[in-house]
């Protein structure tokens, strides 16, 4: 612990003497990044609904700056292999980091967790994946009122299944049962694939996943949908009502995904990154792909690194409490 | 050796007995729960119990019915195939994927009676040329042919 | 005919030009990276998936679909060649299919996979053509309680690939099983049997498994008697099978192919278990189970045609449902997402031509598989004419990548060593390694669905005898252990006798 804190502290120091090096003659440095390929890590396996917006964003920021940028897939304990990984690389914009919401829950749910937020400079929000309440075929409460009726009477009958502690579903669950106020038996899968397998064919009841999981479901009449979890209703499931509507005053969640380099890199090169990733938000390819999902890239004012900065200590300080009063640690 | 009967199973009896009881150790400080409400705990003692019951057996039977020793361990292969692989984990970060493969080819080359200095460097500079060709050519992986201990980065 | 006129869509847009050059160039791509030792399936696919986001969405399917059999019959080769399984299925190839190897079959080995594998593929391409969609259906009647029963009868049948003692085999099945529940708890999070290291809160690769214990250890058990090695290698017979041995592989293929299909359907680790179901069935029927675990043509075909089956029939799931059964099904759904097709049960009446076409292009594929691997046979074989300390040096190499690149980790490396010399200790002491793979398989899963079953019926076991097929399950393996420990009992009382 002691080491991995001086060594944090050196590159903070190196870092800071970096970024003083390249103000001081003219910001010499700066303008020849980047020279190289650039890593972007994404902490899960190829494939993954995280891994396909770093892929998509990747290809456009690749144009933008004249630089191969390449995805590389650091999966493992919840995102914090790849992430930790990255707080230790060096602080030069050549390695960053592409991560959802688990980024702020992370130092709640992992109480042995060998790198902190702070370890980061943040590049920018990229999208908030909207979630999803859905249900087994043929479930009784009709509306989403209902539901929140059925589950308060009915808890020990309701069964709610996620894809693993940490994971995006039993966010959504956690904070669905602290809302309403009260505890269903939890069902944790091994990701959403074998989860989503049940609830299609009845053997759990309800689940809370983003759009892009959920979305082939619900059109295709495999499950029944409540309602999304965002503060406004979703382009492309425009008839489910928001949690809000049904009664939740407040209740919003959101997979959102940001992008991250080791702390000290220089601000020059965080104002390009963020400057590349807002031209691929804008990229007519990125935002057909986006809709697909179900999702849009952040509107431009939540888009600079300060925001994204003052969201992430936000949405540290909202979770904590949250995991917390579950109880359920992943360390 | 007296009462040992049979030597291979008394070794592989006594080897399960002690995986059992480093798993049991293991699993020490995990919950339990009951058969109704397993805990994370309930499994893996369960099963360490069973490990230990058949290691036993195992164990009684070499005590009992007669067998053969194990032939001789060829130490040397053992130690150098083990010391090239370890070698390659410890040198693809530090030194990179080039002088990592080849310093663990050569190192493994050492471990054959038939070994000849001519051969095992044929043999690391081909494997050298052909992993670059298919893994980083060929597949694109993202490893660094030079680590940054070479100036790579 | 509605299936006729589906099935013409799908080879028409399987036949175009541009699809077939894309299904061979995956096929072929599959097998060569799939024949490198310590490469499987998901590894490949994996490496390759970015290759295909240029394409359009059929063309990259039907790429993918080739990469992944053409990896799992390459995988078979490697185990069949050098004893070297790199993924779960091909375990059980290894354990017959090289002994025949050592005795110079390996020609008429490869043959009866490639064989066996095509036939497999054309029926489980046709069952998937006429019944996908009731068969997914199927698959959703499994619940929790009905995947205990079906790993229980699993780790039964796993007990029959020992050849030798039946405690060791049970023991080392159980040792497996521990190995399996390292990492974290999924339903506490807790970490488990860890040993207190960081890396291991993901529990261990089976690649790195794999490689250790076959892959490794089998290197430097050959290394203590170099000569006879090479003499195995220089009494190559014909690469081709006898008319009896094509004779003696009907039988089995069509059992395989049948629990293949059935298997496959099943996400969660189906496809898995129906190679060795297939083994230990093939076992049991024969009127010569001695023969088996010392090149016995059966073990291979019944086997191999089982995972072919079940590799095809795994896509039920994912094509008609958008339900990943396993990794590398996830992996593709990952490639239609970025290709901006969202998988679910309408991709069947949204998309015709992606449907049937990937369902078309996997028979046209399987069937380049076996033209372009029955002439490779003598290459592959030629192969081990290779002396072996000039072998073997590369086979450590790709172990050591492959490992490497699975999570760009150099713990599974350690791991993968670590292994080795367990490996090597086991197999000096006559204890076989391949039921602790299964049971490093199974282990989790089999702990996973008895906890969830517990979880969803509120604490109540009689769930597993209520429902009907997890009774039947349940039964079955009773019946199978009662077969599988009878005649051990009376091997052992035989053999004190002869004393």
């Amino acid at each position: 612990m002691i080491a991995r804190t001086t060594r944090a502290a050196c590159a903070a120091v190196l870092g800071l003497a970096a970024a003083a090096f390249a103000l001081a003659p003219g910001a010499a440095r700066a303008q020849a990044y980047p020279a190289r390929p650039i890593t972007v890590v994404v902490p899960f396996a190829a494939g993954g609904p995280t891994d396909t917006v770093a892929r998509l964003v990747a290809e456009s920021m690749t144009k933008t700056l004249g630089q191969q940028v390449i995805v590389e897939n650091v999966g493992g304990a919840g995102g914090t292999r790849g992430a930790g990984q990255v707080a230790k690389a060096a602080p030069d914009g050549y390695t960053l980091l592409l991560h959802h919401i688990g980024q702020a829950t992370a130092p709640s749910l992992y109480r042995k967790l060998p790198y902190k937020v702070t370890d980061f400079e943040t590049a920018g929000l990229i999208t908030a994946v909207p979630m999803t309440l859905i249900a087994k075929p043929g479930y009784e409460p009709k509306t989403i009122a209902d539901v929140i009726a059925y589950v308060k009477a009915n808890k020990d009958k309701v069964t709610y299944g996620n894809a693993g502690v940490g994971s995006a579903s039993h966010l959504c669950g956690m904070l669905f049962m602290s809302a309403v106020g009260t505890q269903l038996t939890t069902v944790p899968y091994q990701g959403t694939g074998p989860a989503m397998n049940d609830l299609v064919g009845g053997q759990i009841d309800l689940m809370c996943d983003q759009t892009t999981n959920t979305t082939g479901q619900i059109k295709g009449g495999k499950v029944k949908a409540y309602a999304v979890t965002t503060k406004d209703r979703v382009k492309s499931l425009a008839d489910l009502p928001t949690m809000e509507e049904g009664g939740l005053k407040g209740f919003e969640v959101a997979v959102w995904h940001g992008l991250y380099a080791p702390k000290g890199t220089s601000p020059e090169i965080v104002a390009k990154l963020n400057a590349a990733l807002g031209v691929a938000l804008e990229d007519p390819k990125v935002v057909a792909r986006f809709a697909d999902l179900g999702t849009e890239p952040e509107p431009k004012d939540r888009r600079s690194p300060e925001f994204h900065k003052t969201y992430l200590t936000a949405e540290v300080a909202k979770w904590k409490p949250v995991i917390e009063a579950a109880g359920v640690y992943a360390d | 050796m007296g009462f040992v009967r049979n030597p291979k199973d008394v070794i592989s009896g006594l080897l399960f007995i002690a995986l059992a009881v480093l798993f049991a150790w293991q699993s020490r400080e995990l919950t339990i729960g009951t058969a109704m409400r397993m805990g994370p705990g309930y499994f893996p003692l369960l099963l360490s119990g069973l490990l230990g019951l058949f290691g036993l057996i195992v164990l009684v039977n070499g005590l009992r019915t007669p067998g053969e020793a194990p032939s001789g361990i060829v130490w040397r292969a053992l130690i150098l195939l083990t010391l090239s692989t370890l070698l390659f984990g410890f040198a693809m970060k530090p030194l990179g994927f080039l002088p990592a493969l080849g310093a663990s080819v050569f190192l493994s080359t050492l471990a054959s009676r038939k070994f000849h200095l001519m051969t095992a460097l044929i043999i690391t500079a081909v494997m050298c040329v052909f992993c670059w060709a298919v893994f980083i050519l060929g597949l694109g992986l993202p490893l660094p042919l030079l680590g940054p201990w070479l100036g790579g980065y | 005919m509605e299936l006729l006129d589906n099935l013409a869509l799908g080879f028409s847009v399987a036949l175009s030009l541009q699809n077939i050059l894309y299904c061979f160039v995956g096929v072929l791509l599959g097998t060569l990276i799939g024949v490198l030792p310590g490469l499987g399936p998901i590894a490949t696919i994996a490496m390759l998936l970015p290759i295909t986001f240029g394409l359009p969405p059929v063309s990259a399917l039907i790429m993918l679909a080739g990469i992944y059999y053409g990896a799992q019959y390459g995988g078979s080769t490697t185990a069949i060649l050098i004893n070297l399984p790199g993924e779960s299925s091909s375990v059980v190839t290894a354990i017959d299919g090289h002994q025949m190897a050592r005795q110079g079959r390996a020609g008429a080995a490869l043959a009866t996979a490639a064989l066996g594998s095509f036939f497999a593929g054309t029926v489980a391409t046709f069952l998937l053509a006429l019944f996908a969609p009731p068969l997914a259906d199927l698959a959703l009647k499994f619940g929790p309680p009905e995947y205990f029963a079906l790993m229980v009868l699993g780790l039964v049948a796993s007990v029959t690939l020992a050849s030798g003692s039946v405690v060791k085999a049970l023991a080392m099945i159980v040792l497996g099983l521990l190995l399996g529940l390292s990492g974290q708890d999924i339903y506490t999070g807790v970490p488990r049997l860890t040993f207190e290291v960081d890396e291991l809160a993901d529990g261990f690769d089976f690649v790195a498994l794999a490689m250790g214990m076959f892959g490794i250890g089998e290197i430097i058990r050959n290394l203590e008697d170099e000569s006879q090695r090479s003499l195995v290698a220089a009494k190559v017979k014909s690469l081709m099978l006898t008319k009896d041995e094509f004779k003696q592989i009907i039988a089995p293929v069509l059992r395989g192919t049948i629990l293949g299909s059935f298997l496959g359907i099943l996400p969660g680790g189906g496809a898995m278990l129906s190679s060795f179901a297939a083994y230990s069935i093939e076992k049991k029927v024969s009127r010569t189970p001695m023969r088996f675990g010392r090149g016995a043509i059966e073990g291979v075909a019944g086997p191999e045609s089982a995972n072919n089956a079940g590799a095809q029939t795994s896509f039920i799931p994912m094509l008609t449902l958008g339900i990943p059964s396993n990794p590398v099904m996830a992996l593709m759904i990952g490639a239609l997402i970025i290709q901006g097709i969202t998988p679910g049960p309408n991709v069947v009446t949204d998309k015709p031509d992606l449907f049937w076409g990937v369902i078309a292009s996997m028979w046209i594929g399987n069937f380049m598989l076996v033209l372009l691997n029955l002439p490779l046979i003598g290459l592959w074989v030629r192969l081990l004419t290779v002396p072996y300390h000039v072998m073997y040096p590369a086979i450590i190499a790709f172990c050591c990548i492959g490992v490497y690149s699975v999570n760009n980790n150099t713990f599974d490396v350690y791991t993968m060593a670590l292994f080795g010399v367990l490996g090597y200790a086991l197999v000096k002491l006559d204890c076989e390694p391949a039921p602790l793979l299964l049971g490093f398989v199974i282990g989790p899963m089999l702990e996973e669905y008895l906890r969830r079953a517990m979880l969803i019926s509120r604490g109540d076991p009689m769930v597993f005898i209520t429902r009907p097929i997890s009774a039947t399950l349940l039964l079955l393996a009773a019946v199978a252990l009662v077969m599988v420990l009878l005649p051990a009992v009376r091997k052992t009382r035989e053999e004190a006798f002869k004393e």
